[in-house]
């Protein structure tokens, strides 16, 4: 729940809102980085592009979450409900992974 | 805290009756609009529980269209295709607009914030929105249907149903995807509320264990939700606009899709089936007047199936391709599951033992259930086996076990619930003879329908086969004919409980002189549920010294021990009084 002595990035008040225009251009930054991804995907960067791909996902996902879901404003318990998910992707990496990782091995 | 209470008994003053309020929440207006702009989370519920038996009924007939055109080794009513439409019918219709949605939508919206004492849930409009989104999912839904169906199986694998399905994929995954947010909405709504509303004295150990699963539920739903739709936007990106991201034939992993696809699917099995243990707990309770036997243990066990659900996906991809040595992990892990399960079987059946136990219709689905999900989750282990599972996938095996785990476990859950809360829902009793005969016939009709496809699935017959060698007929026949019994008994509730609507008797506030806070109000509850905050001095399930949430006592239970049979008096755990011996008040 939003209260004033929550951590903000400026002053709080009772009723403090995100600014429009503030919210619109991390919008217009992040469809930015979209067609930035799809150029680079017609670029020959060869396997350095997954990561770079994904850096950038990463980084349109760090700003969704600062900003459009009020991560920043967020109490104790929503931080750590976002982190929790992120242990949960974590698990599911981790077990896609031991899947594709071992699947030349042997298969079945 | 743990408090010991001796031998004297320690009841509570019996409350007199509530007097009922002039206005409750049915009837404090009658327009349509008042039904369809409604921000109550009574009326939402109602909402959701006509919508679901609708589309219960629907999914139904497509089901018994399946088994009817199974009657002959070569289809008895319909084309292989039209068959394969009607089973897509079936699986969609059941999974994604019935079994995700009732307890959580019907019962979760109408009894969270009673139940913890509060007005409303945290988001009513969110509530309301939800409930719009999830019709608007639906109308997409039968739109495929009706336009044609779909004929991928429930579990829209591709490339068949991203490439090759020339049937009504898309208007079709468009609806599952719409339906999904729906499902957000409530696990929100849910969360939050039980995190900000509960009233004083509502400690988390003093919460029932509907809430907790409910908890649990939501914690589901938030985190695996939103999986399936992107998966479902993957697909539908693959479709459209043909970009390769599952079929090998244009670069993608097919295998790729049914790591996303299950790894919120299996845990949706836990959004189903979650709840419904939530009921088991209050019904079991309140049915054998005990306390209910590790309080804890049930509690978190709802947290383990949550978590631990997330981490068994891919023993539905043994023989997709998955690595052996994953495929090793996965049925570990999967076994795994079965612990908090089972914990809380085991403390259902303690909690039974030297209860006084009365068989009503919600008892009966209760017991029911408690058989038919130990069968159900028993044969699950067979196929968390690896070697096992190599056997048995896509047989009708998993058919039988899925149908066990999933009717016999959920379907009953919420039948028992529906029968529970009825009074409090509508202010009216039902037919306890009628009540009575569809819970046994449920459960008869049941066994006869899904024994004899473990039969079929174990001898080989595939499953979305719509034909069969000869010899496999007579189990087909018989599944068939116990289907048909099935479907009676799910016809007896929509007869008794519509009349109860006109003729029941009048409900009292606490029927079935159970102890948690929605019995506090009167039956149908007010508006505003409560008449003053109620403030909560001890657990929830304090049977055996005879007192509610509040600390009053409680009015005389029904069933055979009431009134004026003296045995009910004379025994220890008698059902009429306190019960002499030691216990453990939770809280």
């Amino acid at each position: 729940m939003h209260t004033p002595e929550h951590k903000t990035d400026g002053p709080s008040t009772m009723h403090d809102v995100d600014n429009p225009a503030a919210m619109f251009v991390v919008y217009l930054v992040v469809l930015g980085l979209a067609v930035a991804n799809i150029l680079l995907s017609t670029t020959p960067l060869g396997k350095s592009a997954i990561y770079i791909q994904l850096g950038i996902a990463s980084v349109q996902a760090v700003l969704v979450a600062y900003y459009w879901m009020h991560m920043r404003r967020g109490d104790t318990a929503v931080t750590l409900s976002a982190f929790c998910s992120l242990f949960f992707i974590g698990i599911f990496y981790l077990l896609v992974f031991s899947d594709i990782w071992t699947r030349w091995r042997m298969a079945m | 805290m743990s408090i010991i209470v001796h031998d004297e008994p320690r009841v509570g003053p019996v409350p007199p009756e509530p007097t009922p309020p002039a206005k409750n929440y049915l009837n404090v207006a009658h327009t349509a609009a008042s039904w369809l702009f409604t921000v109550d989370h009574k009326r939402i519920g109602i909402l959701y529980l006509v919508s679901l038996t609708f589309f219960f009924t629907v999914g139904g007939l497509a089901a018994g269209l399946v088994r009817l055109n199974l009657l002959a080794p070569d289809g008895a009513i319909m084309t292989e295709d039209a068959y394969n439409r009607s089973f897509t019918a079936h699986g969609v219709v059941m999974l994604f607009l019935f079994l995700i949605p009732s307890i959580p939508a019907v019962f979760g919206n109408f009894f969270v914030p009673m139940m913890i004492g509060a007005k409303d849930l945290a988001f009513p409009k969110l509530n309301l929105a939800s409930w719009y989104v999830y019709m608007v999912g639906s109308g997409f839904l039968v739109w495929s249907v009706l336009a044609g169906g779909v004929d991928t199986g429930w579990t829209l694998y591709p490339p068949y149903s991203s490439r090759y399905s020339t049937s009504n994929v898309t208007p079709g995954v468009f609806g599952v995807f719409i339906t999904g947010f729906s499902s957000i909405m409530t696990g929100l709504n849910i969360m939050v509320t039980v995190h900000k509303m509960r009233c004083p004295g509502m400690t988390w150990g003093r919460l029932p264990l509907f809430i907790w699963s409910m908890y649990a539920t939501s914690f589901i739903q938030l985190l695996g939700t939103p999986v399936v739709a992107i998966t479902l936007v993957l697909l539908m990106v693959e479709r459209v606009a043909g970009i390769g991201i599952f079929d090998p034939t244009i670069g993608g992993d097919p295998v790729l899709y049914q790591h996303l696809f299950w790894f919120y699917s299996h845990p949706a099995v836990y959004i189903m089936i979650v709840p419904g243990m939530g009921v088991i707990s209050e019904v079991i309770t309140c049915f054998a007047r005990k306390n209910i036997f590790g309080y804890k243990a049930v509690a978190w066990s709802s947290v383990g199936i949550a978590v631990v659900g997330f981490m068994v996906w891919a023993h539905h991809m043994f023989v997709a391709g998955i690595a052996y040595y994953s495929a090793i992990l996965f049925s570990f892990l999967t076994m795994l599951v079965a612990v908090p399960s089972a914990i809380k079987v085991f403390n259902w059946v303690a909690t039974l033992y030297r209860g006084s136990i009365t068989f009503q219709a919600p008892m009966l689905f209760v017991l029911a259930f408690l058989v038919l999900f130990t069968v159900g989750g028993v044969t699950g282990l067979f196929l968390a086996t690896l070697g096992t599972d190599i056997h048995l996938h896509d047989t009708y095996f998993v058919v039988a076990h899925f149908h066990f785990v999933m009717v016999g476990g959920m379907v009953l859950a919420y039948l028992a619930a529906l029968h529970y809360w009825w009074p409090k829902m509508t202010g009216r009793m039902y037919s306890d003879f009628w009540s009575r005969a569809s819970a046994t016939i449920i459960f008869v009709g049941f066994f006869l329908t899904f024994v004899p496809q473990f039969v079929l699935g174990y001898h080989g017959m595939p499953r979305r086969y719509p034909n069969y060698p000869p010899e496999f007929q007579v189990y087909n026949v018989l599944s068939t004919a116990g289907a048909s019994v099935l479907g009676f008994g799910y016809l007896l509730p929509g007869f008794y409980l519509t009349l109860s609507l006109f003729f029941g008797e009048k409900a009292s506030a606490n029927p079935w002189s159970a102890t948690g806070l929605e019995w506090v109000s009167s039956s149908p509850p007010p508006v505003f549920n409560f008449d003053r905050n109620p403030v909560v001095v001890c657990g929830p399930y304090e049977y055996a010294i005879g007192v509610d949430q509040l600390g009053r006592g409680l009015p005389e239970p029904p069933g055979p021990g009431s009134a004026d049979d003296p045995a009910s008096h004379d025994g220890p755990t008698g059902p009429a009084g306190p019960m002499q011996k030691e216990t453990h008040v939770v809280g």
